[in-house]
C-alpha cells in the first residue's frame, strides 16, 4: 500500500509541480549522500593534490544539478534571442563549461572574489545574480546588472568583478584584488580566470610574478576549452601544459567537465591560498559547444564529430545526473522534473526581462542631442 | 546572421569577388544596406531629434513612423541597425588600368597581394590571418604565397608589434595585423617607444620603416566598448610614425600600398563598417595615393567640412543637406593622413570659406579635431568668420546600446553647421 501511495504521489508530484511534496516523497527513498571517486589531478610543484574521493550530499547534488541546468538553459535561450536579434553586439556562450562555474562556486565562499574574461554569463549566475538580471543585461534593459550598458561582456555582481573584454587584462586586476584580500586580513581569496588564448599574453606573467613575490592569495585559473577563438591550443602555445606555465607557482590540472573534481580542486586551492603559501594555478580542462561567439559557427576549426563526442561522453550535466541516479541520490524522473522547472522559469523570466524598458538614460541622451553637439553631458546616469 | 559557413566557402582566390556571407570569429559586420534604407534612416534620424523630449515613447514612435519596411515583429530593439551614413562611391578611376568591383576588404586583399608579389621580403602576420582573417582581408594569401609569408601569431599584441619591429629592422617588409584597433593598447609602448624612435635614436643607423600595422577601426553598429574605438588621436601625439585612415576601397588600396612602401612605420586604420558596405571600382594593378595629402572631394565657398574614414560619407551628406536646405556651399575635405597631416590644404580652404567644421567618432576631448582646430586658428585667425566647430563623440567609453546617440551623425553636424552659418 505504501509503495503504491509512493508511486502515485510521485506521478502526481511530477504533474503538480509542488517541490515540497516531491522532496518529502523523495527523501523517503533516496540516500543522503554518496562517495565518489574522482580523477587524480596532475600536479606541478606540489607534493600532494586534492583528494581522489569526495562525498556528495543529495542536497548539494540537486543544487549543483539545478544550477548547471539553469546555466545551460540560459545560454541556449541567449542563443535563441541572439538569432532573433533581440540580443545584439557580442554574445559568448559557455554551455559545456557549466561544471567550471558551478564547481568553482561550490569550492569557495560567497565572500571570496572572482574575476573572469568575457565568457561570463555562467559566473554571473553562480555569483548570485538572477537569470532575469542577466537576460535583461544581455538585451540592454534597465533591469540588467550593469543597467543595460554593459551587455554580454560586462556583467558584475557582489564580489564578482566581471565580465572583461580585453583578453588577459583581468589577470593583473585579479592579483590586485588578491592583494586587497591579504591586506584586509579576512581570509578571502581571489579566483582569477582566463582562457587558453589569454595564457599567452604578457601581462599574465607579470601578474604571476607579483603574486608569487608577495604571496598573494590568488588562484589563477586557466579555463582551457582547447580553442582560442578558432585557434587550437597546439597552434597557439609552445607549451600546452597550462598548469605549469606559472613556473614557480604550483599548479594542478583538473578535469573541468566533472563538477566534483572541480569542487575538490577548488577547495584544495583555496585552502592552500588561505594558509598563506601564496598563489596557485589551476587548469580546468573543459569544452564549449558553441563557437567562440555567436558570429562563429564553431565548426570550421573543429569537427562536428568532436563536439558530439564530448557531448555524449563528457557532458557535465549528464555526468552528474548519471552519478546521482546510479548511487540512488536522486531519480531520473526527479531530475527531469527539475529540468522541466528551470526552462519554464527561465522563459518566464526572459519575458519579464523583455518587457522592461530601455535604460532611462535614453531620455538624457536624446536631450543632449537637441542641445549643442559640443555639450559634454555628465556620465550617463 | 547568415547561415554558417564551411571552410570551403571561404578563401576564394582573388579574381572573383566572393559572396558576402557572415564572418567567422570576432565581430560580424552588418552587411551593406541598400541605398533605400537611407530614406528610412533620414526619417528615423529626424524623429529622434524632434521627439527627444518624449523619449520614453520614442522607440514606439520610431517603430510606427519610418520603419514599416522592416519586419512587423513589433520590437524596437530589432530596428536599430540602420546605418548612420550612406557610402558614396567615387567614379571609376581611369588612369590605373583595368578595374574590378571590390569592397573594402577585397581592396585590402588586393593591395596585400600586390605587395607580396612585388616584394619578396614581405610577410603578413597577426591573429587568425592565415585562414583569411576575421574580416577576410587576407583570404587566399597563404595559399598563394605560402605559410612562411602569411602566418598566425598567438594572442599577444605587444609581441606582434615588437616582433614586427624586429623583422623591419633587418630590412624585410613587415605587415602586422592587430585584430581590432581597440586591442592595440598593449602594443602602444612598442609603437611609441620603439618603432617611432628607432631611426632617431640610432642616428639613422637602423630603422623599422618597413613596418606597417593594420587594424580595423571605428564604429560598426554593435561593437560596444571594445570593438568600436578610433584611437588615431593617441598615435597622432607621437612623432616618428604615420597614421592613415581611408574612406573607400579605392583610397584604401592606394593608401595601404603607399604605407607599405613608405620608409617610416605606418599605422593603417581600416573603417570596419565599410568592409562590406563600401563597394566601388578599384584598379587591379598596384597604384599609390600619396600620404600626407588631404583630398578636396567637393569644392565649396561657404564652409569647410573636414573628416576621415567613415565620417567623410556623413559630412558629404551634410554638405548636400546644407546646399538643399540652406543654400550653403560646402567644401568637403577627406584628411586621409592623420599624421603628418596636410595643413596647407585645410588652411587654404578655410582662408576661402572662413568657417571650419571637423567631425570624428572619437571622443571630443583630445580628439584629433582639437589639433586641427588649434593649428587652423593659429594660421587663419583673421579669416575665421565663426568659431571652429568640432562634432565628435562624447567623452565617454564607446557605448553598447547608446551608440545611435553617441555617434556624431549628420543631424548633429548639420545643427553645428547651421549655428556656424548664423554666428
Amino acid at each position: 500500500m505504501r509503495k503504491m501511495l509512493a508511486a502515485v504521489s510521485r506521478v502526481l508530484s511530477g504533474v503538480s509541480q509542488k517541490p515540497a511534496s516531491r522532496v518529502l516523497v523523495a527523501s523517503r527513498n533516496f540516500a543522503n549522500d554518496a562517495t565518489f571517486e574522482i580523477k587524480k589531478c596532475d600536479l606541478h610543484r606540489l607534493e600532494e593534490g586534492p583528494p581522489v574521493t569526495t562525498v556528495l550530499t543529495r542536497e548539494d547534488g540537486l543544487r549543483y544539478y539545478r544550477m548547471m541546468q539553469t546555466v545551460r538553459r540560459m545560454e541556449l535561450k541567449a542563443d535563441q534571442l541572439y538569432k532573433q536579434k533581440i540580443i545584439r553586439g557580442f554574445c559568448h556562450l559557455c554551455d559545456g563549461q557549466e561544471a567550471c562555474c558551478v564547481g568553482l562556486e561550490a569550492g569557495i565562499n560567497p565572500t571570496d572574489h572572482l574575476i573572469t574574461a568575457y565568457r561570463a554569463h555562467g559566473f554571473t549566475f553562480t555569483r548570485g545574480l538572477s537569470v532575469r538580471e542577466i537576460l535583461a543585461e544581455l538585451t540592454g534593459r534597465r533591469g540588467g546588472c550593469a543597467k543595460g550598458k554593459g551587455g554580454s561582456m560586462h556583467m558584475y555582481a557582489k564580489n564578482f568583478y566581471g565580465g572583461n573584454g580585453i583578453v588577459g587584462a583581468q589577470v593583473p586586476l585579479g592579483a590586485g584584488i588578491a592583494l586587497a584580500c591579504k591586506y584586509n586580513g579576512k581570509d578571502e581569496v581571489c579566483l582569477t580566470l582566463y582562457g587558453d588564448g589569454a595564457a599567452n599574453q604578457g601581462q599574465i606573467f607579470e601578474a604571476y610574478n607579483m603574486a608569487a613575490l608577495w604571496k598573494l592569495p590568488c588562484i589563477f585559473i586557466c579555463e582551457n576549452n582547447r580553442y582560442g577563438m578558432g585557434t587550437s591550443v597546439e597552434r597557439a602555445a609552445a607549451s600546452t601544459d597550462y598548469y605549469k606555465r606559472g613556473d614557480f607557482i604550483p599548479g594542478l590540472r583538473v578535469d573541468g567537465m566533472d563538477i566534483l573534481c572541480v569542487r575538490e580542486a577548488t577547495r584544495f586551492a583555496a585552502a592552500y591560498c588561505r594558509s598563506g603559501k601564496g598563489p596557485i594555478l589551476m587548469e580546468l580542462q573543459t569544452y564549449r559547444y558553441h563557437g567562440h561567439s555567436m558570429s562563429d559557427p564553431g565548426v570550421s576549426y573543429r569537427t562536428r564529430e568532436e563536439i558530439q563526442e564530448v557531448r555524449s561522453k563528457s557532458d557535465p550535466i549528464m555526468l552528474l545526473k548519471d552519478r546521482m541516479v546510479n548511487s540512488n541520490l536522486a531519480s531520473v524522473e526527479e531530475l527531469k522534473g527539475r529540468k522541466l522547472l528551470t526552462p519554464v522559469a527561465g522563459e518566464r523570466r526572459e519575458e519579464g526581462g523583455l518587457k522592461q524598458r530601455e535604460p532611462s538614460t535614453v531620455l538624457n541622451a536624446s536631450q543632449a542631442l537637441v542641445s549643442r553637439a559640443q555639450d559634454r553631458p555628465d556620465a550617463p546616469r | 546572421m547568415g547561415p554558417p559557413l564551411g571552410p570551403s566557402q571561404w578563401g576564394s582566390r582573388l579574381g572573383a569577388p566572393p559572396p558576402l556571407p557572415a564572418v567567422c570569429g570576432g565581430a560580424a559586420c552588418e552587411p551593406g544596406l541598400p541605398v533605400g534604407m537611407a530614406a528610412i534612416a533620414a526619417t528615423a534620424g529626424r524623429l529622434l531629434r524632434l521627439r527627444a523630449a518624449g523619449a520614453e515613447g520614442q522607440w514606439c514612435r520610431l517603430r510606427g513612423a519610418g520603419l514599416q519596411a522592416a519586419s512587423a515583429a513589433g520590437d524596437a530593439a530589432q530596428r536599430r541597425h540602420v546605418a548612420h551614413f550612406t557610402f558614396q562611391p567615387d567614379p571609376e578611376p581611369q588612369e590605373y588600368g583595368q578595374t574590378q568591383k571590390m569592397n573594402l576588404f577585397q581592396a585590402i586583399t588586393s593591395a596585400l597581394d600586390n605587395s607580396l608579389a612585388k616584394d619578396p621580403t614581405a610577410v603578413i602576420f597577426g591573429e587568425d590571418v592565415a585562414f583569411g582573417g576575421v574580416f577576410r582581408c587576407t583570404v587566399g594569401l597563404r595559399d598563394k604565397y605560402g605559410k612562411d609569408r602569411v602566418f598566425n601569431t598567438p594572442l599577444c599584441e605587444q609581441g606582434i608589434v615588437g616582433f614586427g619591429i624586429g623583422i623591419a629592422v633587418t630590412g624585410a617588409t613587415a605587415i602586422a595585423e592587430i585584430q581590432f584597433a581597440d586591442y592595440i593598447f598593449p602594443a602602444f609602448d612598442q609603437i611609441v617607444n620603439e618603432a617611432a624612435k628607432y631611426r632617431y635614436r640610432s642616428g639613422d643607423l637602423f630603422n623599422c620603416g618597413s613596418l606597417t600595422i593594420r587594424a580595423p577601426w571605428g564604429c560598426v553598429g554593435h561593437g560596444a566598448l571594445y570593438h568600436s574605438q578610433s584611437p588615431e588621436a593617441f598615435f597622432a601625439h607621437c612623432p616618428g610614425i604615420k597614421v592613415v585612415v581611408p574612406r573607400s576601397p579605392f583610397q584604401a588600396k592606394g593608401l595601404l600600398l603607399s604605407c607599405i612602401e613608405d620608409r617610416n612605420p605606418c599605422i593603417f586604420f581600416e573603417p570596419k563598417i565599410l568592409y562590406r558596405a563600401a563597394v566601388e571600382q578599384v584598379p587591379v594593378e598596384p597604384y599609390n595615393i600619396p600620404l600626407s595629402q588631404a583630398e578636396v572631394i567637393q569644392e565649396g565657398s561657404d564652409v569647410t567640412l573636414v573628416a576621415w574614414g567613415t565620417q567623410v560619407h556623413v559630412i558629404r551628406e551634410v554638405a548636400s543637406m546644407a546646399q538643399e536646405k540652406l543654400g550653403v556651399s560646402c567644401e568637403v575635405i577627406d584628411l586621409r593622413t592623420i599624421l603628418p597631416w596636410d595643413v596647407d590644404t585645410v588652411c587654404k580652404s578655410v582662408i576661402k570659406t572662413g568657417r571650419l567644421l571637423i567631425s570624428h567618432e572619437a571622443p571630443l576631448t583630445g580628439g584629433f579635431a582639437s589639433e586641427i582646430s588649434s593649428t587652423v586658428q593659429e594660421e587663419c585667425f583673421l579669416n575665421l568668420e565663426a568659431p571652429i566647430s568640432r562634432v565628435c563623440g562624447y567623452d565617454t567609453p564607446f557605448p553598447h546600446i547608446f551608440e545611435p546617440f553617441y555617434i556624431p551623425d549628420k543631424w548633429k553636424c548639420y545643427d553645428a553647421l547651421r549655428k556656424m552659418i548664423n554666428y
